[in-house]
């Protein structure tokens, strides 16, 4: 009887213990993966590497958009940029498939917008901070001290402040929050660009800004997700398109945290590189270099041949977690220097 | 007389049944009308990896959600590198529910693996494989391997402890007693190891929400009783004819002895499946040598009764053959929750036994604990299995 009882009772529970199979007739999904493996499955997909994504936030919107102010002329004749950023800590943003992170947000968005003026012109921003923490605007370059936004909390919930500076050095320089803790504020998100152009302009280019992050989503002060742009491996599967011949400049800025360092590799060529872009003489010809935290620089190079082609850290570790994304170089019929066609 | 019997009986139906109203009453309102009255602290995610099966260039990872909360599986990585998945039969996963993460990936076998699954919070969890192997397919020779090993740590041994039998049959009434003190002793730590076996497979394998030691616990203390209900009752029965005796005691020691073996076996043949153990031959040594005092064990009280060659291998069979079953079981289907089931009643099983034995001594031996041969029988057999242990 007891047998019985004890049989009975460990044959329920084991039903309950392995895993349940149904044998129900479900429509096979068929998913082939980068190196070619083909898995069928009655399942879901987890693809967050070659799927399409469906996420708020939009890199290709991002990489070339340059937020250059409302532009007025002061009396000396120096030209104001005024600017309204608000900041927020409550969004819940999409940052990879299927994954949800709380961003703290400068005007909405990871990276914030990029804010660019050129050197001499006075920068003008309007903080409002709507978050539950107090927060700041610290931007790295010249200025006094009681516009560095350290000493100076914002907030929270609605306090403002602004901030007014003469735009320099000429270069590339990120801006973030400096409330402490800082790295928490700066992890979650409250960082963007400065860009200051020289006088004389720049060469022209097809220009775009690679904002190298990072998110530490189960908060082991381990980064779970790297990207160029927040978004891991999205210019993966939506490649950049450019053209060959065509001068090519890219603004990077390293924000990652946690690791001490990020690099930039580009690949089938070889860019200029300007550390911090404060020089117009470029410090090495290279497709690999390494960046610490903040640390940023100017790349230019152009493409002689179409194709798809890689860029990505070199610290593969990170790649492999997003940071990776592909330029899709086409022939620009204007310029072609009308060469040999290589390949097939 | 008759009507206030049954009044009596109603109440005593009524006030056993009131509480159980309450509680129910209880959780109705606990669970409904205010969900929010006890809406403090965080109720965190928590996905256990269960299993991970290295196929044909794919990795599998059964999962279960083992916390208070419903999950939603979103992303699987190899060696905290995101990889490409897909999941069934779908990524929601409720109290308890198990799904399959199968991850095309072309491992290496022998190279250590962490498989890591992320919710959509961002919450990971992972599992470390030590060694990669190809998961076990059932074939006829791995069939065979396995009865060859269950064969050589269970069968052979027993038997061959079986053989001092006629030893034990020719030694003074004080010198018995000792043999049989051995016994307890040597089943006392079986029954000591089978706890601590358990315990290392629930840390392990067995996600916390099982409470595995609990559990352990439980089915101990039940397997306990249940064995020593239904051993008095073969006993009684027994007493009848004076030769029934020993074969009765026996019997239980062999079937304590054997659930014990099919736990072991699961052990073994899960340990060879998940690629822990290469298993080797100074390993299949320790085994033996470790279990021929099982055989032993089984002897001591036969030793009584009237030679029956046919009851004492058949015996030996009951105690050894499981240990083949189990090295199937654990080979081809391994569920931890097997396993702890399993080394848990044999545990229980075998402190029962070592009571039936410790009883019989006690009328045979009026000090009983404070005689010497006792003593030393309870300590040689526990400090022999603690040497032969060293070998496995």
């Amino acid at each position: 009887m007891i047998i019985i009882l004890v049989i009975s009772v460990m044959v329920s529970i084991s039903y309950f213990i392995f895993p349940s199979i149904s044998n129900a007739e479900l429509e096979q999904k068929i998913f082939v993966t980068h190196s070619g493996a083909i898995v069928k499955t009655t399942g879901e997909i987890l693809d967050p590497i070659y799927s399409v994504q469906t996420v708020d936030f939009d890199p290709d919107k991002f990489l070339r958009e340059f937020n250059y102010g409302r532009v007025s002329m002061l009396e000396d004749g120096r030209t104001l940029r005024e600017f309204t950023i608000i900041a927020e800590d409550d969004k819940t943003m999409e940052i990879s498939p299927g994954i949800f992170y709380n961003v703290w947000t400068f005007n909405g968005t990871v990276p914030g917008p990029t804010i660019r003026a050129t050197e001499g012109d006075i920068v003008r921003i309007k903080f409002i901070n709507n978050g539950n923490k107090q927060h700041t605007m610290h931007f790295h370059g010249i200025h006094p001290a009681e516009m560095d936004g350290v000493f100076e909390l914002v907030g929270p919930r609605g306090g403002q402040f602004t901030y007014e500076f003469e735009a320099g050095p000429v270069g590339v320089h990120p801006y973030h929050c400096h409330m402490m803790p800082l790295e928490e504020h700066i992890a979650h998100g409250l960082y963007g660009v400065f860009i200051v152009d020289p006088k004389e302009g720049r060469a022209p280019a097809d220009e775009m800004v690679m904002v190298l992050n990072g998110f530490d989503t189960d908060f082991d002060k381990e980064n779970n997700f790297y990207a160029a742009n927040s978004i891991p491996f999205y210019y993966e599967h939506h490649p950049i398109q450019i053209n060959t011949n065509q001068l090519i400049r890219v603004y990077v800025v390293n924000m990652v945290e946690f690791d001490p360092i990020n690099n930039f590799h580009l690949h089938g060529n070889l860019y200029y590189y300007y550390p911090t872009g404060t020089n117009t003489v470029p410090s090495t010809y290279t497709d690999m270099i390494t960046l610490s935290q903040t640390e940023r620089g100017i790349m230019e190079f152009q493409y002689t041949y179409p194709g798809k082609y890689l860029f990505h850290a070199h610290k593969v570790e990170f790649s492999e977690k997003g940071w990776v994304g592909i330029f899709l170089v086409k022939e620009n019929l204007e310029n072609s220097t009308k060469g040999v066609k290589y390949g097939t | 007389m008759e009507l206030r019997g049954k009044i009596s009986k109603g109440k005593l139906v009524a006030s056993g049944v009131i509480p159980f109203a309450f509680v129910i009453l209880l959780i109705v309102y606990l669970f409904g009308s205010s969900g929010n009255l006890l809406d403090v602290g965080v109720s965190l995610p928590e996905v256990t990896i269960e299993k991970i099966d290295f196929v044909d260039g794919e990795i599998q990872a059964t999962v279960r959600n083992t916390g208070h909360i419903p999950v939603e599986v979103a992303m699987a990585d190899v060696n905290d590198r995101i990889q490409s998945a897909a999941i069934e039969p779908d990524r929601f996963l409720n109290r308890f529910e198990t799904a399959l993460v199968r991850i095309p990936f072309d491992w290496n076998k022998s190279e250590p693996y962490t498989i890591g699954i992320t919710t959509a919070d961002g919450v990971r969890f992972e599992k470390e494989i030590k060694a990669a192997t190809e998961a076990l397919k059932p074939s006829g020779e791995l069939v065979g391997y396995f009865a060859i090993i269950g064969t050589y740590i269970g069968i052979i041994p027993i038997m061959i402890g079986l053989l001092w039998l006629p030893f034990i049959k020719r030694i003074s009434k004080a010198k018995y007693n000792f043999f049989l003190a051995i016994t307890v002793g040597l089943l006392l730590f079986l029954g000591i190891d089978a706890i601590k076996e358990a315990t290392e497979v629930s840390a392990k394998f067995l996600a916390g929400s099982f409470n595995g030691i609990l559990l352990i616990a439980t089915v101990v203390i039940l397997s306990f009783l249940g064995l020593y209900y239904s051993g008095n009752k073969l006993v009684k029965r027994a007493d009848a004819s004076p030769y029934a005796k020993p074969v009765a005691l026996g019997l239980m020691i062999a079937i304590g002895i054997g659930l014990h073996n099919f736990g072991e076996g699961l052990a073994i043949g899960a340990a060879v499946g998940l690629g822990e153990v290469a298993f080797s031959t100074f390993l299949l040594v320790g085994f033996a040598l470790h279990n021929t005092s099982e055989g032993f064990a089984i002897a001591a009280p036969m030793a009584k009764g009237k030679p029956m060659i046919g009851k004492l291998v058949g015996m030996g069979l009951i105690a050894g053959t499981p240990a083949i079953f189990g090295a199937w079981i654990g080979g081809f289907a391994y569920s931890p929750f097997t396993a702890i089931m399993f080394l848990s009643i044999g545990s229980g099983a075998i402190f029962q036994v070592a009571m039936a034995i410790l009883g019989w001594i006690r009328k045979e031996d009026d000090k009983f604990l404070a005689s010497a041969s006792v003593v030393a029988g309870i300590a040689t057999g526990m400090l022999i299995m603690y040497i032969t242990s060293i070998l496995v």
